[in-house]
């Protein structure tokens, strides 16, 4: 059953003024539950405002985005539970924090939420555990927490609201490789226990191939391609059209192909390349 | 002598922590583009501020065009020599007006006026912001604010600018835009000493240098380090996919004239072992 | 979204009273505020409002702009004329209860309608002609004097640029913090002053966090690019008096000895 269906959904800005823009333009399409769905498009290509109307903080121009089938605007006032349902991860989430305890600050959600004290307890520590927060960690000060600790905290305040879609917004921005792979990682964990719908914001090719399952590339507020990484990556000349990459190890694989080695479309990761480039030498008895 | 010599150098933020810096020795020949890779809290990002005597080692000693760091009258003759470019292109720039941000440094170096209109302009076409100078930062790209700080640094002529990951925050765009002006700085014969986590970055240096733990781990020409796919592996860092899938052949037994580093190479070296 | 907040109201154009030096221009609304509080009679004090009109009509700022600038003190003004309408001595004119009006009271309330309005209309019209990054450094520059009097003159302004720098950064982060709060649940619409300000706590905080850090990098870039204060500072813009500001200087001499004369020849009204 789809999760998440978007109708027609374009926004403008500032509109009757001469700041008139149209950041999204006419987006439609459907998610199941259970997926995750990688947003590409180049800065200002409208991904912020898109998933921005999918949590309602901000109201379409036209369109309409229905959670499990209905209206978020239904009830304007009531706006604020949906937020609870698509949690939200911002870009840069670290600075969103403000509580004396990382505890205390995970739980402001979940808290909103109107949990339990019982419940709520609950939900932090999984949450926590979730991010690989230790248990002593949830009694420092947020502001006393390691860069990449900082952003896991972040982001375990929205995973503890316990969210049926969670949207996260380039959430391995500035960590290094080996924070990088680690936040991925444990994303890819918690999706797999709680198999809830995920949309991952990213310039990282290399991650969204990796882990979605489909990919939206976004071009000046459209939606231009919805599609498996695989079946998106192998248009090359398209990707690079709008200003974007294909993973390094993609362009490599294509590149042969074209010139003439017998290699199948949309190579994402080393680890198929090389055991496609194996095959190919057994079957030609190189090796 | 090096244009720049780190010797034996210890260095810690507070006395009874542990050394950020455990006896660091480096040389950077004049004109030459180094790339200084290793992960966050590896001490990188301390060794950049030794370098223009923002922070003064405990012990060892750094030499800046044979000028000691330590030496407190040299202090800013020495930063002028030797410019640093930080992460956050917000936090650099200091006016409401591009071109009076650019003036900034040489206004602090009591230049006179008509020479800083000029080295101003002359900036910002090296950038490639000149027709951005009357605007105001915050309408800016991250790449273009980027630009603005590097052409504000260009501005007090310095011989070597060390950049202090400079294209974290950015998209890939605005590193494209960055690397570019980088290369140009190098093409002009400034030293360029770049901190960064991205191999890809590094790959177009001169010489690279990895860091962990306040100490150096292996330094050489970009394909020698990258060769040691396993070593960097271990110290959390990435390599290029391309060389990833060169160094995964090479354990099946194909070998190579030299390790692949970019998209090109490798599909070169692969193109023969495949037809 | 951003907030396009307009700062000093600043209104790029291309108008003679744009084209001025803003040191001349602070100087000579000092002087114009100084004789807009010396008109003692309606003649003077039609000569001034005279030349303040001369002065917007020449500023090249749509006169609607005028209009906005005065709506937001005209509460001010109204009280401030009915009381002096009442406060008036001699025979009076017309009387009710303890109230009585005067024509002295009526005389009162014009002179001070007409110079709240006039003040108000030449301020504005610095402000308007003006941008910030100008205004700031010709303060700067008119306040050198003050440094015999150990005021940091230098870095009062240089505290200033910075401001005006990072008001519209940080006008954008609260924004950005207020939309991260929000989808965390945060109701900062609803409930009574007291509930709402405590809703603030989640902004405000990392508010300050993040300018900290801020202060803390600018601090190091400004080292980094030599910074050492004010001495032995140059500045890449020279500022000289053109011809147009010697005109607008003789212009204003001409109303002060104006005002002077009318108020020697002429009957003092109040």
């Amino acid at each position: 059953m789809s999760i998440i269906e978007v109708k027609n959904l374009s926004f403008v800005y500032g509109i009757d003024t001469p700041f008139e823009k149209k950041a999204v333009e006419d987006v439609s399409l459907s998610v199941d539950e259970g997926e995750v769905i990688g947003l590409i498009g180049h800065t200002g290509s409208g991904k912020s405002t898109f998933v921005q109307m999918l949590n309602g903080l901000i109201k379409p121009t036209s369109g309409q985005v229905l959670l499990a089938g209905r209206d978020i605007w239904e009830k304007p006032k009531e706006i604020r539970n949906i937020r609870f349902k698509v949690g939200m991860v911002f870009q840069y989430p670290e600075y969103q924090l403000f509580d004396d305890t990382v505890y205390k600050d995970i739980s402001f959600g979940p808290r909103n939420k109107g949990y339990s004290e019982k419940e709520i307890d609950e939900k932090v520590r999984n949450a926590a555990r979730f991010v690989g927060l230790s248990e002593r960690l949830l009694k420092e000060s947020p502001f006393d927490l390691s860069g990449g600790e900082k952003r896991r905290a972040a982001i375990a305040g929205i995973i503890a609201m316990d969210p049926d879609v969670l949207v996260l917004d380039e959430p391995t921005a500035g960590l290094d490789p080996k924070g990088k792979n680690l936040l991925l990682a444990q994303i890819m964990q918690y999706h797999k226990q709680r198999k809830n719908t995920i949309f991952i914001v990213s310039h990282s090719m290399e991650d969204i191939s990796r882990i979605a399952d489909r990919v939206m590339v976004m071009n000046k507020g459209r939606l231009e391609m919805l599609d498996t990484p695989r079946n998106i990556f192998a248009q090359v000349e398209k990707i690079e059209s709008m200003g974007l990459r294909v993973p390094q190890i993609t362009k490599i694989m294509m590149t042969l192909k074209e010139r003439g080695v017998n290699l199948p479309d949309g190579i994402l990761t080393v680890e198929q390349a090389f055991f496609e480039v194996v095959n190919l030498l057994k079957k030609e008895g190189k090796i | 002598m090096s244009f720049i010599s780190v010797e034996n150098v210890k260095f810690s933020y507070d006395e009874d922590k542990k050394n950020v810096l455990n006896d660091i020795n480096l040389k950077i020949e004049q004109g030459e583009f180094v790339a200084l890779l290793g992960h966050n809290g590896c001490g990188k990002s301390t060794a950049a501020k030794l370098l223009n005597a923002m922070i003064l080692p405990d012990e060892g000693v750094v030499i800046v065009d044979k000028m000691n760091t330590s030496d407190e009258k040299l202090t800013y003759e020495i930063r002028r020599n030797v410019g640093l470019v930080l992460q956050n292109p917000d936090n650099q720039l200091v006016a409401s007006v591009i071109e009076e941000d650019v003036a900034f440094g040489p206004e602090n170096l009591g230049v006179p006026p008509e020479e800083i209109r000029e080295r101003v302009d002359r900036a910002l076409k090296t950038v490639d912001m000149y027709e951005y100078r009357k605007h105001a930062p915050h309408k800016l790209s991250g790449g273009q604010k980027q630009r603005v700080a590097i052409a504000g640094i260009l501005a007090m002529q310095p011989t070597c600018v060390v950049f202090d990951e400079p294209t974290a925050m950015l998209d890939p765009n605005g590193r494209e835009e960055v690397m570019n002006t980088i290369l140009t700085l190098k093409q002009n014969g400034i030293t360029v000493v770049l901190i960064t986590h991205y191999m890809n970055e590094a790959v177009m240096a001169d010489r690279v240098i990895v860091m962990d733990k306040g100490v150096v781990l292996t330094e050489g020409n970009p394909r020698e380090v990258f060769s040691q796919v396993n070593l960097l592996k271990k110290h959390s860092l990435d390599v290029p996919q391309a060389t990833e899938l060169a160094y995964k052949l090479l354990g099946i037994g194909l070998k190579f004239d030299e390790m692949p580093l970019n998209t090109d190479e490798c599909v070169d070296y692969l193109e023969g072992v495949l037809k | 979204m951003t907030r396009d907040i307009a700062l000093g109201q600043f209104i790029p154009g291309k108008g003679v009273i744009h084209k001025m030096d803003a040191r001349v221009k602070i100087l000579l609304l000092i002087a114009f505020i100084v004789l807009i509080f010396c008109t003692f009679n309606f003649i003077s004090l039609g000569l001034i409002t005279a030349s303040v009109v001369a002065v917007i009509l020449l500023s090249d700022i749509p006169f609607k702009m005028y209009l906005k600038s005065l709506k937001v003190i005209i509460l001010i003004i109204v009280i401030t004329s009915l009381l002096n309408i009442f406060y008036g001595s001699g025979e009076p004119l017309v009387q009710f209860w303890i109230f009585k009006i005067t024509l002295s009271g009526i005389y009162r309330a014009v002179f001070v309608t007409v110079r709240i309005v006039c003040l108000i209309l030449i301020s504005s019209c610095l402000t308007f002609t003006t941008s910030p990054t100008d205004l700031t450094d010709a303060i700067e520059r008119l306040m050198k004097p003050l440094k015999i009097f150990h005021i940091k003159v230098h870095e009062i302004a240089m505290m200033m640029t910075i401001a005006l720098r990072f008001v519209p950064t940080l006008l954008e982060e609260t924004d950005k913090i207020m939309a991260a709060q929000k989808a965390r649940g945060a109701d900062m619409e609803s409930g009574g002053m007291i509930k709402k300000i405590k809703a603030m706590t989640p902004v405000l905080i990392p508010l300050f966090v993040s300018a900290f850090r801020r202060a803390y990098d600018l601090a190091v870039a400004m080292e980094c690019r030599c910074y050492q204060g004010g001495d032995g500072r140059t500045r890449m813009k020279i500022l000289k008096m053109k011809k147009l500001d010697w005109f607008c200087v003789a212009f204003t001499a001409l109303v002060l000895i104006g005002v002077i004369l009318c108020n020697i020849f002429f009957p003092a009204a109040i």
